[in-house]
């Protein structure tokens, strides 16, 4: 029986004009949306691999120098590795930092330099263009914006429109259960809908993965199956949305003029009008008491420490000294450089998480940990260099342990082995992104968006039966 | 006749639930993000005066010409709570040197407390008016005609003696009234929010200003509602109308803009750039060899540019930007020093005469590049983002846009405004230098308190441009709009008048 309202509600709709028109509609963004990512991509995989290749030819001349100099130079610049699947979701991406800095120790005179700490650059705004500001076309935007509102063009007329046309009577005056006719106004609508979205998004994967500009691997496969299901997911949650609101208004006219104030106050205005609300809480650290407090804390230690600093001895004391200046100092710049990032992330995410009242920020989310973007993203790759730091500190450590002649002092010249060091033998910052990660973190926001379909499906239900024809 | 018509058909807008709730909404969004507008506003306007206060202070403990590091600041727009433009985004520092000519891709930002927030979006009045107006005037437009046809009503109407022209006038004209109520009186709340704010200022140029934007905002919908009563008026029946309004409406204001820059590619002038860069690198070559060819030929014997000065808590520096992005390249070289030693008095007068070469040349210098810069630089950045705004365009949203963002003085042309000021600014200050020959002057680099008058130096000031110029700005854009909607309203005429009932 099921399946009998199913078939008929699909017919009724793949004759539509509307079908007609979200087809063209999915086709043509999704087709440039390909072409844009082709066109875009290469470019920024060239612009990262040029980065990370011109900072290893740096830290190889540092290591060909000596232990002591690579470190003080540290690890160099450290870039964010571009995702693959950009084209899901941008995410962000264009205005978040794309490196830290993991070098330029401070000189404090020629012969004089500190050791390397990680520093992190703020966002990257490109202040150069002056062109207009437009949001990228990316999937997030395809489905969030785009297949929302057509879902509820599919569904504001379901209940309502047969209630107009007198058929809703006709069809309850058969022994069909109503909540039979809702799920099979709603199976059809879904499959409707399905349709020209799954033939615009093959199309798209089409294009993209015969192209050599661009490589997907399984992983990336597998992660596009679960961006697929998730909009099938949100696309659930907007026809529910729009068969409750038809079942309980009288006429279509009205159904959909209530149905389109509740998408764009929810999907377009809900996500930063909260942000900036949200935003206007826990503001981080500003720049003046932070240099303030960076000032005194350099002159506590240049009072402990300037007997040995500006000596020009080389016995042990000294040396240790000035290696405990050097460190100590650029561990206290980069606790507070970190403490004031963690502020910032901390207003960040307090807007992020109110602003998942709507379920377009869910599905936003959602896709930009998925497509390996956005803000979780650069996060991790914060935390990915925090680690490497860790890593490269310790190899410095080990590799001058293993010299029985050298003194043991990290941060002087002369404190260090002499030893040559083989430049394959310093670690190498790799940039990862684990889908298991992604999981944990984006639990919550999949049960919260599976929580809100089954809120207005039930709701919808609830509605519908209790419907006076 | 025609106000029975008026009469009916505003009575049957006004009445209805669609009426309420659009209102309603579009009120609650104007005050939540007005509210969220001042405070950025004010935010901006406290950064801006204690920028400028920092910078007065640092001038006046400055005590060398060669130290003196002259900003401008570009205080934010008020008005940048309608249209945001390219306010936001923009560099408001810009540093005024005798080295180069300043331009907007010179400048930088202060006052930024948390960068990371420009992941979300930002939202503006007329933002909110591009999306529900357009929405709310084509909900109201798709059964105007189609509907009546549907119930039978325009056969009976058309019994009477009327003009069609008049059914569709009495139509129009009602429907409008009726939908600039929410937008005056969105306009409005937003003025009385403006204006009990203690820290937003409008002038009266302000207050035309923003009627200009409410009359964009209002051709705009006018624009709307005629392409919902095209729809109307071509179809049979208000389902297919409905349904093609509303793609008509996704297409238009939320794809199009979106689509057509990822689309249409504005290609990136990198040949000029590496070619212009170069130049002006060889101008300034060219300048370094003049200057070594003149200190070879002092009477001081050698290249040194120091003449051997003594003195305490002195520097030197060199150094200089080279940024080829930007078109940015400079050397500066300079020393300055807190007191002189005694024994080196006798080489002032070298030093002195040096420097009277080296500002004439340096500023002759900044000059020439100027010549090269500008222009590749109109080519490697404004074009393009001109031929984006003109691709934009093709919706009606873009022109919203533009002529908005014309009245209120965000756009382009708007922020140029500013950066010329900091051009003419820059040159008076050269001008300055030369006429009163500070390069030649002891107080060049040494440090002579109280001596300098810094208040004699040019102060740069900055006025928005007048009314007058926001309009002719705006007007191009207001003027395709217009011609739209009489090109709309003619065609709605010919399909009604020719169309059976």
């Amino acid at each position: 029986m099921i399946w009998h309202i199913t078939r008929r509600e699909l017919y009724d709709n793949l004759n539509s004009l509307r079908f007609a028109l979200t087809t063209m509609l999915l086709l043509a963004l999704m087709l440039t949306n390909a072409i844009g990512h082709l066109r875009e991509h290469p470019k920024r995989m060239q612009k990262y691999n040029d980065a990370v290749s011109e900072s290893m030819t740096r830290m190889a001349s540092h290591t060909d120098d000596s232990l002591y100099k690579l470190a003080q130079e540290g690890p160099g610049k450290l870039y964010k590795k571009p995702s693959s699947l950009y084209f899901c979701a941008a995410g962000g991406d264009p205005v978040l930092p794309d490196t830290i800095e993991g070098g330029s120790p401070f000189g404090y005179s020629e012969h004089l330099r500190g050791v390397w700490k990680l520093k992190y650059p703020d966002a990257n705004i490109n202040m150069k263009r002056v062109g207009p500001d437009v949001t990228k076309l990316d999937w997030a935007f395809v489905i969030g914006y785009v297949l929302s509102l057509i879902a509820l063009l599919f569904t504001f007329d379901a209940i309502s429109g047969e209630r107009e046309r007198g058929t809703l009577r006709l069809m309850f005056a058969n022994s069909v259960p109503r909540h039979i006719v809702l799920i099979g106004k709603f199976l059809g609508a879904l499959i409707s809908v399905s349709i020209p979205f799954t033939l615009a998004v093959l199309i798209n994967l089409l294009l993209i993965s015969t192209s050599n500009a661009v490589h997907l691997n399984t992983e990336a496969w597998g992660r596009l199956g679960i961006i697929f299901l998730i909009a099938l997911l949100y696309m659930c949650l907007f026809l529910a949305l729009g068969l409750l609101v038809s079942a309980r208004a009288q006429r279509s006219a009205v159904s959909l003029v209530i149905l389109l104030l509740i998408w764009i106050t929810v999907v377009v205005f809900m996500p930063s009008t909260l942000a900036s609300i949200a935003s206007e809480f826990s503001p981080p650290m500003s720049s003046e008491p932070f240099w303030k407090r960076r000032n005194q804390i350099q002159e506590e230690l240049w009072q402990k420490y300037s007997r040995w600093v500006w000596s020009g001895k080389v016995d042990k004391e000294t040396l240790t000294g000035k290696s405990e200046f050097f460190i100590q100092d650029a561990e206290a710049e980069e606790r507070l450089n970190q403490e004031r990032l963690t502020e910032k992330v901390a207003q960040v995410q307090h807007a992020r998480a109110i602003t998942r009242i709507s379920p377009a920020t869910l599905l936003q989310h959602l896709l930009e940990s998925f497509a390996g973007t956005g803000f979780e993203r650069h996060l991790q790759f914060v935390e990915n260099t925090h680690r490497y730091a860790r890593q490269f500190r310790e190899f410095v450590a080990d590799t001058d342990r293993s010299d029985p002649e050298s003194l043991h002092i990290i941060g002087v010249r002369e404190g260090m082995t002499k030893k040559k060091i083989l430049p394959e033998a310093v670690p190498k910052f790799e940039d990862t992104l684990s889908l298991s990660k992604d999981f944990n973190t984006r639990a919550t926001e999949l049960l919260l968006l599976v929580l809100f379909v089954m809120v207005l499906l039930s709701g919808s239900y609830l509605a519908f039966v209790r419907v006076e024809v | 006749m025609l106000l029975t018509l008026i009469r009916r058909e505003l009575l049957d807008n006004l009445m209805t639930f669609r009426f309420a709730a659009a209102i309603l909404i579009m009120l609650l969004l104007v005050v939540a993000n007005t509210a969220v507008l001042i405070k950025d506003y004010e935010r901006r306007l406290e950064a801006y005066n204690t920028a400028v206060q920092k910078h007065r202070q640092d001038l006046l403990e400055t005590k060398t010409y060669s130290a003196v590091g002259l900003t401008a600041y570009r205080p934010p727009n008020p008005l940048s709570i309608f249209n945001v433009g390219l306010d936001k985004r923009l560099g408001n520092t810009l540093r005024v040197s005798y080295l180069y000519v300043p331009t907007l891709w010179d400048a930088w930002k202060h006052g930024a407390n948390n960068a990371y927030l420009n992941i979300f979006a930002s939202i503006d009045i007329v933002f909110i008016f591009q999306g529900i107006l357009s929405l709310l005037a084509l909900v109201f437009a798709y059964d105007a005609l189609a509907g009546e046809r549907e119930r039978g009503t325009l056969r009976l109407v058309l019994t009477h003696p009327v003009r069609r022209g008049h059914i569709l006038f009495a139509k129009y004209i009602s429907a409008m009234l009726c939908l600039l109520i929410p937008l005056l009186m969105c306009f409005l709340l937003v003025l009385i929010m403006l204006t009990t704010s203690a820290s937003v200022f409008l002038g009266t140029d302000d207050f035309f200003r923003i009627g200009g934007v409410i009359f964009t905002s209002f051709v705009y919908l006018s624009l709307f509602y005629l392409i919902g009563m095209l729809i109307s008026a071509a179809t049979r029946r208000t389902g297919t109308a409905l349904m093609l309004a509303m793609f008509a409406w996704g297409f238009l204001v939320l794809v199009y803009p979106n689509m057509i820059l990822t689309a249409i590619e504005t290609d990136p002038h990198t040949d000029t750039e590496t070619s212009v860069y170069n130049q002006i690198k060889q101008i300034w070559e060219e300048f370094d060899r003049e200057r070594k060819q003149f200190l070879a030929n002092d009477p001081v014997p050698g290249e040194d540019w120091d003449f051997g000065l003594w003195g305490d808590d002195g520097y030197t520096f060199w150094g200089g930007t080279d940024d080829s992005s930007k078109l940015l390249y400079y050397e500066s070289t300079g020393f300055h020093f807190e007191t002189l030693k005694e024994e080196s008095e006798p080489q002032v007068p070298h030093a002195q005469n040096y420097h009277r070469f080296f500002g004439l040349q340096v500023t002759n210098t900044a000059d020439r590049t100027w010549i090269v810069r500008k222009p590749a630089l109109e080519m490697i950045y404004v074009q393009p983002a001109k031929k984006e705004q003109m691709l934009l365009k093709f919706s009606p949203v873009g022109l919203y846009d533009s002529a908005t963002e014309a009245w209120t003085g965000t756009d382009l042309s708007g922020l140029q405004d500013f950066f010329m000021a900091g051009q003419r600014y820059q040159q008076a200050v050269v001008d300055y230098f030369l006429d009163n020959k500070i390069f030649e002057s002891r107080q060049w680099f040494v440090a002579a308190k109280g001596e300098i008058d810094w208040n004699m130096l040019p102060q740069f000031s900055f006025q928005r441009s007048d009314i007058g110029t926001n309009a002719k700005r705006a007007l191009p854009d207001l003027f395709l709009l217009l011609i739209l909607n009489l090109i709309l309203f003619a065609i709605i005429f010919l399909i009604f008048v020719k169309s059976e009932v």
